[in-house]
């Protein structure tokens, strides 16, 4: 071989050895998919939203929901296992260890919907079978989704960081300091606004409506998000919007109730509930069943549903046997098929539904506005309404003036707690009425310390509430550590 | 611009090949002749049938042969005339003969007189990196070798437990004394904080992988339990070589930077065959444990317990495991004992390791080949490990330029382990005052266990029956690996560049299977735990390359020069595929593919593949100056395009002062030199496929509908971690080599440094992702002696020594990275700081100052030592963390000192307390022979200058749950004017264990490991049994420990490497003691 030919030869191998070792040491995994090779078709696209829905059933993010909601609440009194976090947060003693203000669940389920608000455009170029429609109403979900889970957050943090594009790469800034609640209120708005226009009134089938966005979902979210900011006709139009599409009722209260409402869900006074399954049950099995984390609290028989002297099967249908069993005290609402048969004793089979709205929800929630807008008779039609088809007794009935604007709230608070017993919305409605007007309703939340609170911690929780900003949960510890931009929130510094 | 300059060096050393090759050019044959001739015997001149005789070239390599035949004739057809003959026959000495053109060649044949003895090469000591085998008085870099003497004696399964404390710099720590347990190995303290920890294990040349991947058993596999264990007999290895400084293990490059473990098998020898047979018989048994409450004692405790932190009494009408009521006979049998349950799990543990080995070997094929089998039950019933092992390594030698090797080993290992890990813990915690088994309501016992769904101290998995755990609950490790390896070495320039070819396949695989009967647990027939059923198969698939080509030119008398220049791949393939069910039937039906409640399925599929280049020089001059330079540079599939090359160079050098001419005189000095050595080595994440940004599914559905999610973040930043090693080393040899010491300073600099799950803000949807966050340093010190303190004809003593020292200290750290971790209001928590620039390993906490023994005690002093009165003009109690907790302490509590007297204890009053890093540890011992027959071998090992937390005894006297406690609660507060140390009972509640001094001690110790007594039969008597060698011997393990300390064991090994750890001492039981009685016997 001569010079020139060595060298090319050399040469060839030296390209061929390069590129072959770059090619050697490319691997892909195989049991997986990734980014680059997904987003091609239609059906992707599907089961990525289907996976937003689906980090809903993870842990803990019911349970977190469950938690927020009624832990601060005078509902619960504690179990035998109930975990030292769980205490604290009854007794107004947090701090940002407590690890039930770790709100990493929640979002989630944000960069799930994130993640498809940014990538799910990209589809129509691979997949020419999806229409621009159907790509509309899956963004639209994702987009609505995202608005509930903010609305949770703000709730129950007060100011957040709003997190809008997904996260891919190690790259990304990360360091987002918060918004304030009012911001965040704007952006559900704006979310809900645009997704009002994009998601569907039906799947065409009736568990579909139910398990996901609908516009008739998006209107109960923008309704108990005007009445948190204070916006009572909008409230009630939107309110208007789901009662006169006539797509809803409240389930009579007959034997069958309980069972159609709570044990078969996605009924017709259903508008979204989360559906967990066989394949992921919910999380109350292991919070309700002996008790273990928490029962009802002392006063929920007594004085919240009342029972009837002279006639003892004359009952509140949404007490003993739905509910809770008064016998124990056990919280039975997720337990129960009807009133006498509990769902067979393992985990697997506490299925039950998570409520996030219900006709009921829309009618007091208007009754709410009504009242705020000085149409108190209005408001007490519909409290009527609802404790009929409950079967309240008459000693929980109250008698106020249709002016009386605070006497209505006070029956309100009331009779929602009968209704929405457990369903993870008590201190929600509390916190919201209670700020109303520069917290002149401070009275709700100061009493409900006194109904849950250790003996020991009481004056010191009452001490604490007294302090507006202790309403809202501190920032959780490892988060201020990891995002720099946070500033924890003022009553924990 | 790295990864051009990386390419470019691959090309270089590719050009280098091509242009190597043509080298070899063909030769010319000459003419073939025939060569004749009788072959007899010298003696009686009798002819010879069937003697080889063959024709051999220049290289020794066979050309062609035949054999004589009835008459002792031979014809043997010369392929070359100028090659030689060789005629040999079993019982005879071998001739070879130049032909010289001869054509008829007649022999007389010399019987050899006896058998062919031992041949014993006598050279210098060699020490090897796994590439290049170097005289140990050359080497330029720091190095521990052990021989099999130095370990043989030991009673440990595995070698990694042999080396336990043998060599400086080297931590070697049991992860628990369980049979097949692994074992921790830290070189020179970790060089990172979070990643891959373990080195490098390189046997018999080739790297050597006992990974087992990471979503096994659902992923909740931790390492411990799959520690593949190094299933090397120990009998089979013939040295182990410790490569400590980062210049020796650069050329290991990506996989080093936590050191290296050289560890080679005995290989056949010249000689007839010699056939070996070990045989180590241990006995071990737990050492008494801490003295638990009985159930009397227990039975009042919690009752008062209780009382204390509502102020009503336990009802022992609901709470009946507290009734003691004879009436209610199932109540009264069921809890009313007095149960040891630390007995009722414990047993003496006995291992049994035979070993059974022959090797010899001729001019051209040699032999190793060792069966062996170890048996061992644990000091915990119903744990148990059976392995055999077996190997074979051939060399076959086809000419002086090409050789053969085969090396064929294989392990298969069946593990018996708890199916709870925390059955021992729970024997502690467990009430005592409960039957383990179950009586009926007419008080006889069923012998079924008792083991109810709940009681007062909860139900499954917070505790259970320890003994229906053990002895019901199955969790079988099946494990079984072939490793061939196969070797060519080929001299292409006879003395000038020899290559070597080595392909080695891994073949590992590991099954578990593990069943949970209802028994065990005592929950409801539907519950997902009972009779839960588990199989998991992991098979995993390894090939591994190496080309060598090393060139040694002769340059001349003063000058030495061998070059490296070594291409390596690596492809591991792991797949596993697991299944787990539950609620079968019937507690006999034990595996998940019988029809029951699937709960989960699983398969995973994982590959990994490794290229790297090195280029290595060792030049030396006049035998007194050394210089070895290499550079590697490696691509791992486990990092991006951007990042996958990195390059690690290295060098060292050797000054010989004692070869100058200024010391050449003095005789007494053997040798004294210099080291210095810098290199670099880089470590690879553990995870595959780091850089794409997957998508799963989660494994429910969401009505019907299959949910998909962007399960990570692609990391196209992760980078090598580096490890920069700077190592300057004395190493002197005196008076005839009786004294030997070897002295190391050294740095390690870790850069770029790898941390699993740094916690990210959680508003990204995942909480954790794995960075590269700062640079630490690993730094110290260790001296290495060993002397001959006493040579006489009959007696002889040595004397080693081993001291090293080493700190942890972070530089540099990610702002995001943790600055505290603990949180001191929280009972049992120590704070700990990461302080730039300061060594790991401190922790602080309050001062414990007894207990207030009454109510005018708990009143608030100021600095002056008078009450503090408040607004209302009464005076203040004690608080604790006011305002957030605000605990009014009581009569009873724990009494922390307020340090700054406020009134108020919280973090302003917390203060240091300790550090738990040992100043000093090492080892050392005496060896006595006399008469070359009996041997005396005693270590002691030693660790100074640290604290513990007593760990163990904080959650024994706590009294803070419904957990057995120890007897030091006996002392507790009972009584307002109780003076004691030991605070009042209070379940759930209060602050009477915060972080304090109560539980910090001093944990310096000196532990006598081992006494081994060893006598060797002389020969005389050997011979009349017709042995060829015969030994025993007797090792004690364990016997004492000379400590401060009151805890169990102060040799806590601190887990993991995270810069927050607090040597916290957890253990129950001291470590085993062990007999164990060993016979050698060679025939």
């Amino acid at each position: 071989m001569n010079i020139k030919a060595k060298f090319s030869v050399i040469l060839l191998l030296i390209v061929f050895c390069s590129t072959a070792c770059n090619k050697y040491l490319s691997l892909k995994p195989e049991d997986g998919i990734i980014r680059q090779e997904f987003w091609k078709t239609k059906e992707q696209l599907s089961s990525a939203v289907s996976g937003c829905y689906a980090s809903l059933l993870a842990d803990p993010l019911v349970k977190n929901l469950f938690l927020w909601g009624e832990l601060r609440a005078d509902m619960l009194s504690p179990g035998t296992s109930i975990s030292t976090e769980e205490t604290n947060v009854m007794n107004v003693n947090i701090n940002s260890a407590n690890d039930i203000t770790d709100w990493s669940a929640v979002y989630k389920t944000i960069n799930n919907c994130n993640t498809v608000l940014d990538f799910g455009p990209e589809v129509l170029k691979s997949d020419n079978t999806l229409t621009p429609e159907v790509l509309k109403s899956y963004l639209g979900e994702a987009r609505a989704l995202r608005a509930l889970m903010y609305f949770y957050l703000a709730r129950s943090f007060g100011d957040v960081p709003l997190k809008l594009t997904s996260t891919t790469s190690d790259a990304d800034n990360l360091q987002i300091p918060k918004s304030t609640q009012a911001q965040v209120f704007d952006q559900i708005l704006a979310d809900l606004k645009q997704a009002e226009t994009e998601v569907v009134k039906t799947y065409g089938n009736k568990d579909l409506d139910k398990g996901r966005m609908t516009y008739y979902t998006v209107e109960a979210i923008l309704a108990d998000l005007y009445l948190w900011t204070d916006k009572y006709d909008e409230c009630i139009k939107a309110c208007d919007n789901i009662i006169n599409s006539d797509q809803f009722t409240l389930i009579p209260g007959d034997s069958n109730w309980f069972t159609t409402l709570f044990y078969q869900g996605n009924s017709d006074e259903s508008i979204f509930e989360i559906q967990f399954n066989t394949a992921k049950p919910n999380p109350f099995y292991d919070m309700f069943t002996g008790s273990k984390h928490f029962k009802a609290a002392v006063q929920v028989a007594p004085l919240v549903y009342y029972s009837d002297e002279n006639d003892i099967t004359n009952i509140d249908i949404r007490g003993d046997g739905a509910a809770l069993k008064f016998s124990d005290g056990s919280i039975y609402k997720y337990q129960g098929v009807n009133a006498t048969t509990a769902r067979s004793s393992s985990s697997s089979a506490s299925i039950a539904h998570y409520f996030v709205y219900r006709y009921a929800d829309i009618l007091m929630m208007k009754a709410e506005a009504l009242n705020q807008l000085g149409q108190g008779q209005d408001a007490l039609d519909i409290i009527a309404t609802i404790r009929a088809r409950g079967n309240a007794l008459p000693a929980s009935a109250l008698v106020v003036d249709p002016a009386d604007k605070d006497g209505i709230t006070n029956y309100l608070m009331a009779e929602s707690a009968r209704e929405f017993a457990y369903e993870g919305k008590r201190w929600y409605n509390l916190l919201r009425n209670a700020r109303r007007n520069n917290y002149a309703r401070l009275d709700l939340l100061l009493d409900v310390v006194s109904l849950t609170a250790a003996p020991d911690y009481q004056q010191a929780a009452i001490v604490k509430y007294r302090d507006k900003r202790s309403h809202y949960f501190p920032i959780f510890l490892t988060e201020l550590q990891a995002d720099k931009a946070l500033v924890q929130n003022p009553f924990y510094q | 611009m790295k990864e051009i300059f990386t390419r470019l060096f691959f090309f270089y050393i590719l050009l280098a090949t091509v242009i190597c090759s043509n080298v070899v050019k063909a030769q010319d044959a000459p003419a073939a002749v025939t060569v004749r001739g009788t072959i007899t015997d010298k003696k009686d001149k009798q002819t010879l049938i069937g003697v080889t005789v063959v024709e051999i070239d220049k290289d020794q390599r066979t050309v062609s042969g035949v054999a004589t035949d009835i008459n002792g004739n031979y014809a043997l057809k010369m392929k070359n005339p100028k090659d030689r003959i060789s005629i040999s026959f079993i019982g005879y000495k071998t001739i070879i003969a130049n032909v010289n053109n001869r054509t008829t060649i007649n022999a007389e044949m010399e019987q050899s007189s006896s058998a062919l003895s031992d041949v014993n090469i006598v050279a210098n000591k060699q020490s090897s990196n796994g590439l290049l085998s170097i005289d140990v008085r050359s080497s330029t870099t720091a190095v521990a070798t052990l021989n099999a003497k130095d370990i043989e004696e030991l009673s440990a399964a595995t070698i990694d437990q042999a080396i336990q404390g043998r060599l400086p710099g080297v931590d070697i720590a049991a992860n628990s004394g369980d049979p097949g347990a692994g074992m921790q190995i830290r070189i020179r303290g970790t060089s990172t904080i979070n990643g891959a920890t373990d080195p490098l294990i390189v046997l018999d040349g080739m790297p050597y992988d006992t990974e087992i991947p990471s979503d096994f058993n659902f992923g909740t596999a931790d390492e411990d339990g799959y520690a593949s264990l190094l299933n090397i007999a120990p009998a089979d290895i013939q040295d182990i070589t410790v490569l400590k400084d980062a210049a020796a293990t650069a050329v290991w490059g990506s996989k080093a930077a936590n050191g290296v473990l050289v560890i080679n098998t005995k290989r056949g020898h010249l000689g007839s065959p010699q056939v070996t047979y070990t045989l180590r018989a241990t006995g071990s048994k737990q050492p008494e444990a801490i003295p638990m409450l009985t159930g009397d004692q227990y039975s009042q405790l919690i009752p008062e317990e209780y009382m204390n932190k509502t102020g009503t009494p336990l009802n022992t009408q609901t709470v009946k495991e507290f009734q003691y009521d004879p009436s209610d006979a199932y109540y009264y049998n069921n809890y009313s004992k007095n149960t040891n349950w630390i007995d009722a799990i414990t047993q003496t543990g006995i291992i049994q390791d035979h070993n059974l080995s022959i090797s010899g070997g001729g001019e051209k094929a040699r032999y190793f080949a060792s069966v062996s089998y170890l048996g061992q039950t644990g000091t915990t019933k119903g744990t148990s490990l059976d392995r055999t092992t077996s190997r074979i390594n051939l060399d076959y030698n086809v000419s002086d330029r090409i050789k053969f090797r085969t090396d064929i080993s294989y392990a298969h290992s069946a593990t018996d382990k708890a199916y709870n890990d925390d059955a021992r813990k729970i024997a502690y915690e467990k009430m005592p005052n409960m039957s383990i088994y179950e009586y009926d309501t007419h008080g006889v016992n069923t012998g079924n266990y008792l083991s109810p769904q709940s009681n007062i101290q909860g139900g499954y998995s917070k505790t259970f029956n320890p003994v229906a755990m053990l002895a019901a609950g199955i969790n079988h490790v099946i494990q079984d690996r072939i490793v061939p390896h196969f070797n060519l070495q080929y001299d292409i320039l006879p003395g000038l560049v020899k290559a070597t070819f080595d392909v080695q396949f891994d073949i590992n695989n590991t099954k578990n299977k593990n069943f949970l009967p209802q028994i065990a647990t005592g929950e409801p027939v539907s519950d997902a735990n009972v009779n839960s059923a588990y199989d998991g198969d992991s098979d995993s698939f390894g090939i591994e390359t190496k080309t060598n080509f090393i060139y040694t030119p002769q340059l001349g008398e003063k000058h030495t020069l061998v070059t490296l220049l070594s291409f390596m791949s690596n492809d591991s393939r792991g797949t596993t595929l697991q299944e787990k069910a539950s609620n079968s039937a019937s507690s006999s039906l034990q595996d998940p593919s019988i029809p029951a409640r699937a709960q989960q399925i699983g398969s995973g599929n994982s590959e990994v593949r490794t290229v790297a280049a090195l280029l290595n020089a060792q030049y030396g001059y006049l035998d007194r100056y050394i210089l070895n330079v290499g550079l590697r540079a490696d691509g791992n599939s486990r990092f991006g395009p951007s990042h996958r090359y990195g390059l690690f160079p290295s060098i060292s050098g050797r000054w010989r002062i004692s070869g100058e001419s200024f010391l050449r005189d003095k005789k007494f000095i053997n040798d004294l030199s210099l080291r210095a050595s810098y290199g670099q080595s880089g470590n690879a994440p553990k995870s595959n496929y780091l850089f794409y940004n997957t998508y799963d599914n989660y494994p429910w559905d969401y009505q019907g509908s299959q949910g998909v999610y962007s399960q990570d973040i692609q990391l196209s930043n992760l980078r090598y971690e580096t490890v920069t090693g700077q190592d300057a080393g004395l190493t002197f040899a005196l008076w005839d080599n009786r004294i030997n010491v070897d002295l190391d300073l050294y740095r390690n600099r870790t850069t770029d440094l790898f941390f699993n799950g740094l916690r990210i803000p959680s508003i990204s949807g995942f909480s954790s992702i794995d960075m590269n966050v700062g640079t630490m340093d690993n730094q110290g010190w260790e001296i290495n002696l060993n002397t001959t303190l006493l040579k006489s004809k009959n007696a002889t003593i040595d004397f080693n020594f081993n001291f090293a020292n080493n700190t942890n200290i972070i530089r540099k750290i990610s702002e995001f990275y943790p600055s505290t971790k603990g949180d001191i209001t929280t009972n049992g928590q120590y704070k700990t700081l990461l302080q730039i620039n300061n060594p790991f390993g401190s922790f602080y906490g309050f001062r414990y100052k007894g207990v207030y023994k009454d109510a005018t005690a708990t009143v608030a002093t100021g600095a002056n030592g008078q009450p503090i009165v408040g607004l209302d003009g009464q005076p203040l109690q004690m608080r604790f963390n006011y305002p957030a907790t605000d605990y009014v302490f009581k009569p009873g509590d724990a009494a922390y000192e307020d340090i700054n007297h406020d009134g108020n204890i919280d973090y302003k009053d917390v203060v240091y307390l300790g550090n738990g890093n040992p100043k000093f540890t090492g080892g050392f011992g005496p060896t006595l022979t006399y008469k070359g027959n009996l041997k005396l071998t005693t270590f002691f090992s030693f660790r100074t200058g640290y604290q513990l937390v007593n760990g163990t005894r904080m959650t024994t006297s706590n009294m803070y749950g419904y957990n057995n406690q120890s007897t030091e609660v006996l002392q507790r507060w009972r009584n307002p004017g109780d003076v004691t140390n030991v605070p009042r009972a209070l379940y759930n509640d209060g602050y009477n264990w915060l972080g304090s001094d109560r539980y910090v001690e001093n944990g310096s110790f000196i532990r006598l490991r081992s006494v081994t007594a060893r006598y060797t039969f002389a020969k005389p008597f050997t011979s009349k049994l017709g042995l060829r060698n015969a030994s025993v011997y007797v090792t004690a393990e364990n016997l004492f420990t000379f400590t401060g300390y009151t805890g169990q064991d102060p040799e806590v090994s601190v887990k993991g490497s995270d810069p927050f750890r607090v040597a916290q001492d957890n253990s129950l039981t001291p470590p085993t003691r062990n007999l164990v009685l060993g016979l050698v016997v060679g025939f």
